[in-house]
């Protein structure tokens, strides 16, 4: 067990225990899965967040901060304000901590991780005296060496202090000394500051509030050319863009764009977002404009690739048709059919993203699928075929009469059995389908539903037409 | 009608493939009319002989042939080959074949390439298996596999219903004639039926580790892939004439049945110019010198010359000169052995040494035919346990003796057991984690048909719920399946001819040793001969308390088990009292509380306390009607039928030595023949029944078979239904009595060094760690119960065993603690220390100089260097300094010129509880107190009194103890109850939990380390219990030890256990 709660505590659970153990003891038990990659990535965010309090904050991985608040806390009218700031802000979102400040990171941590209380602050050149009393551990020390330690009686930091220096080091290192002069401020302890993203984002102000459609067009553009400058000197491109016309008023009104390929031409951005512009209201004018990327990644210089399957050029081509319709029709309206691994027919086959790269599977030639499959079968009527599982001869689809000349199967496709009651698992519950072609060269996908069963009218589908 | 052979069926012997058992795949082939059934599994022959076994119990009158053969799956692309071997030579060449491919392999894996095949081909009928996609390197393949094999290859077809089936079909058909390989049907066969097609799939997401909603293509798209009848068969290949009728053609050119295996011993151990049986007999009469010292009686004599005889007569005397040539020279090599099981019934076997039981001896009276019948023309299996620590040696000496190509160990089957079926039929259909651990979570020792549907409730889930059934009723399917082969423990198989002609032989996980894909029932059927080379921790522990132990006045020293002083009557005193910690099989406390029950007087009484407590007896509630007539309570009498249907005293000779009450498992198998009139063959059939579940199914036929038989000849109802559940209960660990005596003897002799030198029995079974039910801890306090000085380990005199030192003016030595005892200590260190010692070295930087860093800190953790004169702390301070030299010099080269000479610090007192603590933590002990010892007043506060003051106290009383838990168990006849041993510084105390308290109070049952009960005293005779009726938990008042002083923040709270028991669950 990676954490446990205040109830688990309380039940006697701790981390560290066997996952098996702990639910023997309390089979009431809810565990969740321990994702330290999320909860890294998560303290990352908090991080970039914290930079409101203080503009160098470092990672104490797994689960603690450091700000260095030197010359900031005024700003909050003082350290405990900023504390007390930091907490109720946090408490918002569900996050507690416990906090200290003091001269040094190390003391800092010695009092979140030992001392007493949810928040301690050490006045200047005061930490040695609330650190003497605490364990030696509340050093970060290697765990072997707390221990050790700890099993030589030595339970408090001021004791540690008060041995001679060259013993201690020669048995548990120079490390552990290192440790103690940083909590005790003797000496000095770089920490890696972490440095926020800058974000995707432009912004043009206007002297003069703007309103006629032609200039809301051309500041599109000017303000799409500052971003994609920047985007271009990086090497990035991005998938989405948001531009807000900020008005007069205050309300900002908002559109956006996708690329169905990561991009920063200015001039098509600018024209995917012109048809757009006539639902904005500019009120009593527009004073800023704002410009947001999303989906940056890097692309290339060009964004040719020589991949036979992507031809060279398409950028200039099918991508801006795409990005055209998808804009016009809606997100998600434009697609390709991709496989999907699955016997039933209408579980195979998925929309997936105009230029989504296709999976090395495709599709099956030994399993022929037609290029239409219908969203629900469509009911047969007059079908002749021989027992049990002979193709047909003729059948009636929308009232017309076919009579089948050549004809392949049957497939047989059972149901997937693990979406109902393990009791109704039945062999019976199969599709034969059959590739018949009629007296005119018509091709289609038929099912018979179930097994052959004497004294029953079998009911015969058509399920799609081939080319 | 169209005759037809299915010679393409995987059975689940290629695991994670084929879902169904090799018997239900001849079963169903017979129910449909086939000719013949082909197993033929990945590279294997692992599921052959259940096959062939199944259409021998099908008996005469079966049509059906189970055909041997392989699926050779190649890895160099060559298409995979079906191969029957067409007679016995052809199949010597396919078993050689595959221990090619599998010795070159990982464990489990086979590595074949074409070249191995050809030079192997030779009376081979192939079927080539087509690919998925039939290419040009199929077809320039296929004809050169036809133009090398002409005339013994075919080509596989099957109709899977497929789209392009029929396209498929016919272009196979165009290539056969082609090539020269006639098309030949098969159906590809998975399961022995259509509703296998379920567990296929689970069994397939298994195999490829996803979930079923991910498995999409690899699943197969319908049910088809069974057994078919000849007409379905002929229907689907009617475009293909000859094609169905052609599998018949083949299966008839295949001469080859398993029965031809003629089995041929070794005869290394036979000298030149004797016969074996002549040899046999010479050792036989040599050892019957040497056995009866004295002079033998007719008796003896008369059952030497028949026992000889009939070996001669059924040619078995090879057997028995190797085995005794494994045990004469284990003796030689002063590895104490003995025979167990139903070897003990051979008085030849008494002779030669391999057992250690006179048959013929009274009370015991037991039949050579138990052992070897005419009629059953067994081969005969003969068990024989080693010291556990140099069983090792025997082995090699085994593979020595007869070559690998001739020796083997025998592979056990591991089956699909209920957690592991839950487990990973839920992970494939996609519950959550914490569902399939809830799920099996529930399964508490065995499992019957189906999950309980409250055990589902009790872990928090809706029985009810569809995806719950659907997990439990698949993996209730799953159960019993084959899921891999590993090694048996010690079972050899030995053959005159190559081993690699009768079954391939694979590498397993260990290095250098190598086993057969058959296991022990496969080997029984076909008569192979096997050896049992097993390992007995209480051997090693005999042998070395033995050697610890002073010679007698005459200079007589004891060295062999039967140098054991007999029947003394101060050793069954002692047995009386459940004084019995250490001593083999009665040390449970099921036997301890059985013990002053049942008072045992002489050896035979031990040979029934030995067999009494155990699932049989239990479950058919025979112990205490027999306790009850021993007691004399209840008048000795004969169960009898009514008048009309035989004589009253029928069962008179069966159950005569137990007064009446069947307690050892043949002496059931004979109330089934005697009693309930089954016939020889129907007693044979329960027996083997009952020793694997497979055969689930037919227990209950036989059931109602024996029922109704007692009953019908007037026997009492409930007598009969209780009869049978003992046999239910001996399940597959059969406890006859032969074993029971062999065990009874090491039961004996283990008591006797136990009373008579109780510190060489605690330095012996603290040396021979770990084995049986005590920990070091419990050993030393018993030993210094019966007046043994312990004395801590200290590195200037510990060996690395325990050692016995003299005490002026006592019989007894004290032991000195060996250095094994110190936790994570590695022996080569240890060994570097006594050579040190040796070497005159006898301070801490002397031993530092020698030893590594690490050592010298276990050792001062250990407190080991207390015989320095310097306490834990001190030396710890002081070894760390020192050991610190080289590491300085690295880590802070600043420091490294410094003196060494430093100024002495003054480190805190470590407080007693603290020592303590620290001693179980180093050493799993202490010798200073115990832990209970510094709660006294808490304990006091709460009621508890010490458990040593249960036997005074009034039955029935409620009171309280309170101690660590050593021992938590849940066995499977207990219907839900607990029993827990909690020991405190005077003693120990056996508490009860019944089902319902233990449900209220299930965390601090299962978890608690240090507990106080509450409950209801039960005192009968000198059997304690305490019934538990409420807990209070003081775990964290142990776990508090561990730190010198209170720690007030609960976040810096010790956690963890001071001693962790040992579970039985």
């Amino acid at each position: 067990m990676a954490a446990v709660d205040q109830a688990a505590a309380l039940a006697g659970l701790y981390p560290g225990q066997k996952a098996t153990d702990a639910t023997a003891r309390c089979p009431e038990l809810v565990t969740a899965e321990s994702e330290p990659e999320a909860d890294a990535l998560a303290l990352k965010a908090l991080t970039d967040w914290c930079v409101r309090f203080s503009p160098a904050v470092a990672l104490d991985a797994p689960d603690g901060l450091f700000l260095d608040v030197t010359g900031v806390a005024h700003l909050w009218g003082g350290e405990a304000h900023l504390i007390a700031d930091l907490r109720v802000r946090l408490a918002r979102n569900g996050l507690h901590f416990r906090a200290a400040i003091a001269d040094t990171p190390g003391a800092a941590w010695a009092l979140v991780h030992f001392g007493k209380g949810p928040a301690a602050i050490a006045p200047p050149g005061e930490q040695a005296a609330l650190l003497g009393p605490l364990s030696p551990a509340a050093l970060r020390l290697e765990p072997e060496a707390a221990a050790q330690i700890e099993r030589l009686g030595l339970r408090r930091i001021d004791q540690l202090a008060d041995l001679p220096r060259a013993p201690l080091a020669r048995r548990f290192g120079a490390a552990t000394l290192d440790r103690l002069d940083q909590a005790l401020g003797r000496s000095k302890e770089a920490l890696t500051f972490r440095r926020a993203p800058n974000p995707w984002f432009a912004r043009l102000a206007f002297a003069e509030p703007i309103s006629a459609p032609d200039d809301m067009a051309r500041v599109g553009l000017d303000v799409a050319a500052k971003l994609c400058a920047r985007l271009e000197l990086e090497g990035q491109g991005a998938q989405k863009f948001h531009l807000s016309f900020h008005r007069v008023d205050g309300k900002p009104q908002t559109l956006s764009v996708g690329l169905a390929l990561a991009g920063r031409d200015p001039a098509r951005i600018a024209k995917l977002f012109a048809p757009k512009l006539e639902t904005v209201d500019p009120g009593f004018g527009i004073e800023v404009v704002t410009l947001a990327a999303e989906g940056v990644e890097p692309v290339a210089g060009r964004q040719v690739r020589l991949d036979s399957l992507l031809e060279p050029g398409r950028e200039e081509s099918l991508a801006p048709l795409i990005d055209r319709l998808t804009n016009r029709l809606g997100e998600g309206r434009v697609w390709k059919a991709a496989p999907v691994e699955s016997h039933v027919p209408e579980r195979s086959v998925t929309h997936a993203a105009p230029f989504a790269v296709p999976t090395a599977r495709g599709w099956d030639p030994e399993r022929p699928r037609p290029l239409r499959l219908f969203r629900k079968p469509e009911p047969l009527e007059l079908v002749m075929a021989l027992t049990p599982d002979d193709p047909p001869r003729q059948f009636q689809w929308r009232k017309r009469l076919h009579r089948v000349r050549l004809a392949e199967g049957p497939e047989r496709i059972c149901n997937e059995w693990w979406h109902g009651d393990i009791d109704h698992v039945s062999t019976g519950l199969v599709r034969d389908y059959y590739r018949v072609e009629d007296q005119e060269g018509a091709r289609f996908w038929v099912f018979r539903e179930g097994l052959y069963d004497p004294g029953h009218a079998a009911r015969w589908w058509l399920h799609g037409v081939f080319g | 009608m169209t005759r037809y052979a299915e010679l393409q069926v995987t059975t689940n012997f290629s695991f994670l493939r084929g879902a169904s058992h090799p018997w239900e795949m001849v079963a169903t082939a017979e129910a449909l009319g086939l000719e013949a059934v082909g197993i033929v599994d990945r590279n294997s022959l692992a599921g052959v002989v259940r096959a062939w076994t199944q259409v021998q119990k099908m008996g005469p009158g079966t049509h059906v042939r189970a055909l041997t053969g392989a699926r050779l799956d190649f890895a160099d692309g060559t298409p995979s080959l079906l191969c029957y071997p067409s007679d016995r030579e052809a199949y010597g060449r396919l078993t050689r074949l595959l221990t090619v491919g599998q010795r070159r392999s990982q464990k489990g894996e086979c590595e074949l390439h074409w070249e191995d095949f050809l030079g192997h081909a030779q009376g081979q009928l192939t079927l080539v298996v087509p690919p998925t996609r039939l290419d040009d390197d199929f077809e320039r393949r296929l004809s050169d596999i036809a133009g090398a094999l002409r005339g013994q290859v075919w080509l596989a077809g099957a109709r899977g219903y497929g789209a392009r089936d029929l396209h498929r079909l016919s272009k196979l058909s165009g290539l056969a004639g082609a090539s020269g390989a006639p098309l030949v049907a098969t159906n590809d066969v998975l399961y022995h039926g259509p509703e296998r097609r379920t567990l296929q799939d689970v069994l397939t997401c298994i195999g490829e580790n996803c979930t079923i909603a991910q498995a999409g293509l690899r699943l197969q798209a319908n049910a088809e892939r069974h057994l078919k009848t000849p007409t379905e068969m002929a229907r689907l290949f009617a475009r293909f004439p000859g094609a169905v009728e052609r599998s018949a053609e083949i299966a008839e050119r295949i001469s080859f049945d398993l029965s031809q295996l003629r089995y041929e011993y070794p005869d290394e151990p036979v000298p030149k110019g004797k016969t074996p049986i002549q040899h046999l007999r010479d050792l036989a009469w040599a050892g019957a010198a040497w056995r009866f010292e004295n002079g033998m009686g007719e008796k003896e004599r008369r059952t030497i010359a028949h026992e000889l005889d009939l070996i001669e007569k059924l040619d078995f005397p090879n057997y028995f000169l190797t085995v005794n040539d494994i045990v004469a020279w284990a003796r030689s090599q002063k590895i104490l052995c003995q025979g167990r099981g139903s070897a003990a019934n051979s008085m030849v076997c008494f002779c030669l040494g391999i057992t250690a039981v006179d048959p013929t001896k009274e009370d015991q009276d037991l039949l050579f035919s138990r052992f070897i019948s005419e009629k059953r023309g067994e081969p005969p299996d003969i068990d024989v346990d080693f010291e556990h620590e140099r069983r090792e040696e025997v082995m090699q000496y085994v593979y020595r003796r007869y070559g690998r190509h001739r020796a083997a160990i025998v592979a056990t089957v591991i089956h699909y057991r209920p957690r592991m079926a839950i487990r990973q039929v839920g992970k494939a259909l996609g519950l959550t984690d914490d569902v399939t651990a809830a799920l099996s979570g529930t399964v508490w020792g065995s499992w019957g048909d189906r999950v309980p549907d409250e055990h589902i409730r009790q872990a928090g889930l809706d029985p009810h719920s569809t995806e719950i059934r659907r997990a439990t009723t698949l993996a209730t399917q799953l159960l019993g399946f084959p899921r891999h082969l590993s090694q048996h423990v010690g079972g050899y198989v030995l053959t005159q001819r190559r081993l690699d002609e009768t079954v391939p032989i694979g590498n397993a996980a260990m290095p250098d040793r190598t086993f057969i894909e058959w296991d022990k029932d496969d080997i029984d059927a076909l008569g192979l001969m096997k050896v049992d080379v097993l390992a007995l921790g209480m051997l090693s522990a005999l042998r070395k308390g033995f050697e610890m132990i002073p010679p007698d006045e005459s200079g007589r020293k004891i060295v062999d088990i039967a140098d054991v002083p007999q029947e003394v009557p101060q050793v069954y005193d002692m047995l009386c009292r459940a004084d019995s910690v250490g001593v083999f099989q009665v040390e449970s406390r099921a036997q301890m509380s059985m013990l002053p029950r049942l008072k045992p007087r002489k050896f035979y009484d031990l040979v029934i306390e030995v067999a009494i407590v155990r699932p049989g007896p239990i479950q058919g509630d025979m112990v205490h009607p027999y306790l009850r007539r021993r007691d004399g309570i209840d008048k000795v009498s004969f169960p009898a039928p009514a008048p009309e249907h035989g004589p009253p005293d029928e069962l008179k000779a069966v159950l005569g030595k137990t007064l009446g009450v069947p307690l050892f498992q043949e002496q059931a198998m004979r109330l089934a023949i005697e009693a309930a009139k089954f016939s020889e063959d129907d007693a044979d059939g329960l027996r083997r029944a009952m020793a694997t579940f497979r055969h689930l199914g037919t227990i209950g036929d036989y059931g109602r078979q024996f029922i109704e038989g007692m009953t019908a000849r007037g026997y009492e109802a409930e007598f009969a239904q209780r009869c049978f559940h003992q046999i239910e209960g001996f399940g597959s660990y059969g406890f006859p009595e032969s074993h029971a005596i062999s065990f009874a003897l090491l039961v004996y002799a283990s008591a006797w060094v136990k009373w008579r030198w109780p510190d060489a029995f605690c330095a012996s079974l603290i040396n021979s760690q770990p084995m049986g039910f005590y920990q070091p801890a419990q050993l030393v306090r018993d030993a210094r119960e019966h007046g043994v000085e312990v004395r801590a380990i200290d590195a200037l005199t510990s060996d690395w065993d325990c050692t016995l030192e003299p005490v002026a003016g006592e019989r007894l030595r004290a032991v000195r603690l060996g250095l094994r005892q110190v936790k994570g200590l590695k022996e080569e260190e240890a060994q570097r220390l006594i050579g040190l010692r040796t070497q005159g070295v006898h301070t801490i930087e002397g031993f530092a100089r020698g030893l590594s860093r690490r050592t010298m800190e276990l050792l001062a953790e250990a407190d080991a260097f207390c015989g320095l004169a310097t306490n834990r702390r001190q030396a710890l301070w002081a070894v760390k300094g020192l050991a610190g030299e080289a590491f300085v010099e690295t880590a802070a080269p600043l420091m490294a010129r410094q003196s060494l000479k430093e100024q002495q610090i003054e480190l805190p007192l470590m407080s007693a509880t603290r020592e303590v603590a620290e001693d179980y933590r180093t050493t799993r002990l202490s010798l200073k107190a115990h832990p209970c010892s510094f709660f006294r007043g808490e304990l006091a506060a709460l009621g508890a009194v010490p458990a040593s003051g249960l036997k005074h106290l009034r039955n029935g009383r409620s009171i309280s103890v309170g101690g660590l838990v050593l021992v938590r168990q849940r066995p499977g006849t207990s219907k839900g109850v607990v029993f827990m041993t909690l020991e405190d510084e005077t003693g120990i105390a056996n508490i009860v939990v019944w089902k319902d308290v233990f449900e209220a109070n299930r965390r601090l049952v299962m978890g608690g380390s240090f507990i106080v009960v509450h409950g209801q005293l039960q005192i009968e005779g000198e059997v304690i219990h305490l019934v538990a009726k409420r807990f209070t938990d003081l775990t964290h008042l142990a776990a508090g030890m561990k730190s010198d002083a209170p720690v007030e923040d609960p976040r810096h709270q010790p956690t963890g256990k001071l001693v962790s028991s040992r579970d039985f669950h």
